[in-house]
């Protein structure tokens, strides 16, 4: 799987936040954008993602293999997103948060052995019954992840999904997203003010996006 | 001293439990001292038993109960579903209060104007080339269909307007993003991650619905089944029954109609447990494939058309018939008008909107005051007032209640009916306003008074000088809320007041179903238009207040810069 912004540009009728961004993601690679507060960052993700507001307009194209998915609504495009909130479902417990990111296709104990087992590779499998409230930031973030990862996306949007860990956590959990991305081979768009979170190897670009540097 | 008053507001909103309770078990077993009923039995039991068109009676009162409350929250979800968030939200949240404002017996008189089968929509329709003669009509049908209709769609944006501050609580946008990034269309998610936080959040709303759907009298005798009546109605009946000997068969009756509330109450409680507790799978039954539409499809503009359209119509509808002097069927519109009814009713409209307005504005200021007084109690001593005793008022029938706070007022002699009338106004209007001001309190900044505190005001000054002028718009809207809530009363005035005491609301409920629509209009309107007035009124006074604010707060700024801009350096 490859991510391509192709030409995109985005603006309101007011202004024009960035024009003709182009570049690749490619399967396993998390690139990283940078830039400072207000600059459009997390407006980029949610045209990708699909959940701009209509008073932005978008054009160009981001395909996914080859497909634009730009005039997909955003429950077809197959592209999960990662917040700064870790947003499980509150009135779901553990595992049920887990399975209602299985497809439909795997149907009744098998969702719930699915997620147990997902519990279970993570070391977490004693949290099964328990409700999002009763855990803790770190735990909450990892099956926040896994439960994107399970609905099986094409692509991956990262936005700040470190910034509210505090520095143990926050190291621990770059380390446990960039692997499991990087497991499945999944392109990954990453928001980030911090430089500590761009990953060894990996691309950053800055604003204006158009410089590109490897950490 | 706030201690004391905390006590006197448990004691005046407790109270009449006790009283409500007893006066309606008691002479439910034919014990009633005052009429010479010494000896308890259980005929009224079985007296109510033997009436023939009970068993249909229920079934009315259960189906507009719940049939009302679960259209009304279905409508809700549906349009919070379509119209959250969106741009046209912004819309459809100016019309809430407008609509609120319009009491349900105004709405009533229009509902009725607008679909009886002389009504304006048969006039359409016959002007449309229709012949309707001996078309089926909703208004006083057998089935209660129209009586079902109207308290949906009058409750619907009721139940909107308590949703706001619900869906505050929830990321709504962002759980909405999630969930379409695990593959689930906009229905779906609202479906499977909102509606089970919405519903539980919603209950009390829901359930305050429910008890007045069933127990709702004056609507009821306005849109209603005439043969047989609905419950509450058959209570009513009967407790205006001229034979004294039958009052234990009414209040059984409204024993009956309090429980029927309960189980009510309790279906809709067991109902949410089941879809959202025990039958849990499927909100983790995954994505189905496939049923998205496109970006922009679930803009649909016309869907809170009729809710509007409805409260509209049955406005114009009013104004018109109250102006109309000749206005036949099938005619669209009156031939000739004049202001002849106006005229003749000035002189008893002025009497009753006196009565009306006094009473509001003594119930809502001893309401207001004992509600402030208990939020600064809880601020002060972390602890307000119990929960059941705000909630009871409103999901109780009032009309059980009431029967038995009647009775219980013919141990005390003399004729206070303006004491009781006014009491019972503020039992009911008490909860409403406590509510109204609850989320201000919570909100206002307690360091500001701390602030003040430390410089040197007295506890007096800090709330007249910081707290009352920030809080003013909030009180002011709160005041319209209970007055609009009290002059909207029409069974606590008629059953305290023993009838001795009129306002518009229990003489337009009287005129409702006389033959001159002309009058029934003119007191329907300004029924309507009391409460209206008082929101204008409100909602000048809080903009007045801040603009008041603002401008001295500009000024003392402008007095600061001058002193600055004095001194050279500063130049």
């Amino acid at each position: 799987m490859t991510l391509s912004l192709q030409n995109l540009t985005i603006g309101s009728h007011e202004q024009c936040l960035f024009e003709n961004i182009s570049f690749q993601v490619r399967a396993g690679e998390v690139v990283t954008l940078m830039g400072p507060s207000g600059c459009g960052k997390s407006t980029l993700l949610s045209a990708i993602a699909g959940h701009l507001s209509p008073v932005f307009s978008v054009q160009g194209a981001v395909t996914l293999n080859g497909l634009n998915v730009l005039n997909l609504p955003p429950d077809r495009r197959r592209i999960g997103i990662l917040f700064q909130d870790d947003l499980l479902f509150p009135h779901l417990n553990i595992w049920e948060n887990l399975a209602f990111a299985l497809p439909r296709a795997l149907a009744g104990q098998k969702r719930q052995d699915k997620a147990l087992a997902t519990l279970k590779r993570i070391g977490l499998s004693k949290l099964s019954d328990k409700m999002p409230t009763e855990i803790s930031g770190g735990q909450r973030a990892r099956i926040s992840l896994m439960r994107m990862l399970l609905s099986q996306p094409h692509a991956v949007l990262l936005d700040e999904p470190f910034s509210k860990l505090d520095k143990v956590l926050r190291s621990e959990f770059r380390d446990f997203v960039f692997t499991e991305l990087t497991r499945q081979q999944i392109p990954a768009l990453m928001v980030s003010h911090d430089e500590h979170d761009i990953p060894v190897g990996g691309l950053a670009l800055h604003w204006p996006w158009h410089q590109r540097d490897k950490r | 001293m706030i201690r004391a008053l905390y006590f006197i507001t448990l004691f005046i909103c407790a109270l009449p439990f006790i009283p409500g309770l007893l006066g309606l078990i008691l002479p439910a077993f034919s014990w009633l001292p005052s009429l010479g009923m010494l000896t308890p039995n259980v005929n009224a039991f079985t007296l109510l038993a033997s009436w023939p068109g009970l068993s249909h009676s229920v079934l009315l009162t259960l189906l507009t109960g719940l049939g009302s409350t679960v259209l009304a929250v279905l409508f809700c979800f549906l349009l919070l579903r379509q119209y959250w968030n969106s741009p046209y939200w912004q819309r459809i949240e100016l019309s809430l209060s407008p609509m609120l404002a319009i009491p349900h017996i105004a709405f009533a008189i229009g509902f009725a104007f607008t679909f009886s089968s002389t009504g304006w929509f048969f006039r359409t329709l016959e002007a449309l080339g229709f012949n309707t003669e001996g078309w089926f009509s909703i208004i006083r049908d057998q089935y209660a269909v129209g009586l079902l209709l109207a308290l949906a769609i009058k409750e619907t944006p009721f139940l909107l307007l308590m949703s706001i501050a619900v869906l505050q609580q929830i990321k709504v946008t962002q759980l909405l993003s999630v969930a379409s990034a695990l593959g689930y269309s906009h229905k779906q998610a609202w479906l499977k991650v909102i509606l089970p936080q919405w519903l539980p959040a919603m209950r009390l709303p829901i359930f305050a619905v429910a008890a007045y759907g069933c127990s709702v009298v004056d609507v009821a005798l306005i849109l209603g089944p005439s043969r047989p009546v609905t419950l509450s109605v058959l209570v009513w009946q009967w407790f205006n029954d001229p034979d004294l000997s039958l009052l234990p068969r009414a209040a059984v009756s409204a024993l009956l109609l309090l429980s029927i509330s309960l189980l009510i109450l309790a279906l809709i409680r067991a109902l949410e447990w089941y879809l959202l507790q025990y039958c849990r799978q499927w909100q983790v039954a995954g994505a189905h494939a496939a049923q998205s539409q496109g970006i922009g499809s679930r803009r649909h503009y016309l869907l809170y058309t009729p809710f509007v359209g409805v409260s509209v119509m049955a406005v114009v509808l009013l104004l018109l018939w109250s102006f109309a002097q000749r206005w036949r069927f099938p005619d669209l519109l009156p031939t000739s008008y004049s202001l002849r009814f106006w005229q003749q009713e000035s002189l008893s409209l002025l009497k009753l909107s006196a009565n009306s307005i006094s009473l509001a504005l003594l119930s809502s200021f001893c309401a207001l005051i004992l509600a402030i007084v208990c939020l600064e109690y809880r601020q002060k001593y972390q602890r307000g007032l119990p929960a059941w005793l705000i909630a009871l008022p409103m999901i109780l029938p009032q009309l059980s209640l009431l029967f038995g706070m009647q009775i219980s007022t013919y141990f005390i002699p003399g004729n206070w009916y303006w004491l009781w009338v006014a009491w019972s106004h503020l039992f009911f209007v008490f909860p409403y306003l406590y509510l109204a001001l609850d989320g201000p309190w919570r909100n206002y900044d307690i360091r500001l008074d701390q602030c003040a505190r430390s410089l040197g005001f007295n506890g007096w000054q800090t709330w007249w000088r910081v707290k009352r002028p920030l809080l003013l718009p909030a009180i002011c809207l709160a005041l319209a809320v209970g007055i609009s809530t009290s002059l909207a009363q029409y069974l606590p005035t008629q059953m305290l007041g023993a009838g001795r005491i009129s306002t518009i609301t229990t003489e337009a409920v009287a005129l409702a179903s006389g033959q001159d629509r002309r009058v029934s209009a003119v007191y329907g309107l300004l029924q309507g238009m009391l409460p209206f007035i008082f929101f204008t009124l409100a909602i000048a006074a809080s903009r007045y207040s801040l603009r008041a604010n603002r401008s001295h707060q500009q000024k003392r700024r402008a007095n600061a810069d001058d002193i600055i801009a004095a001194k050279p350096h500063y130049r």
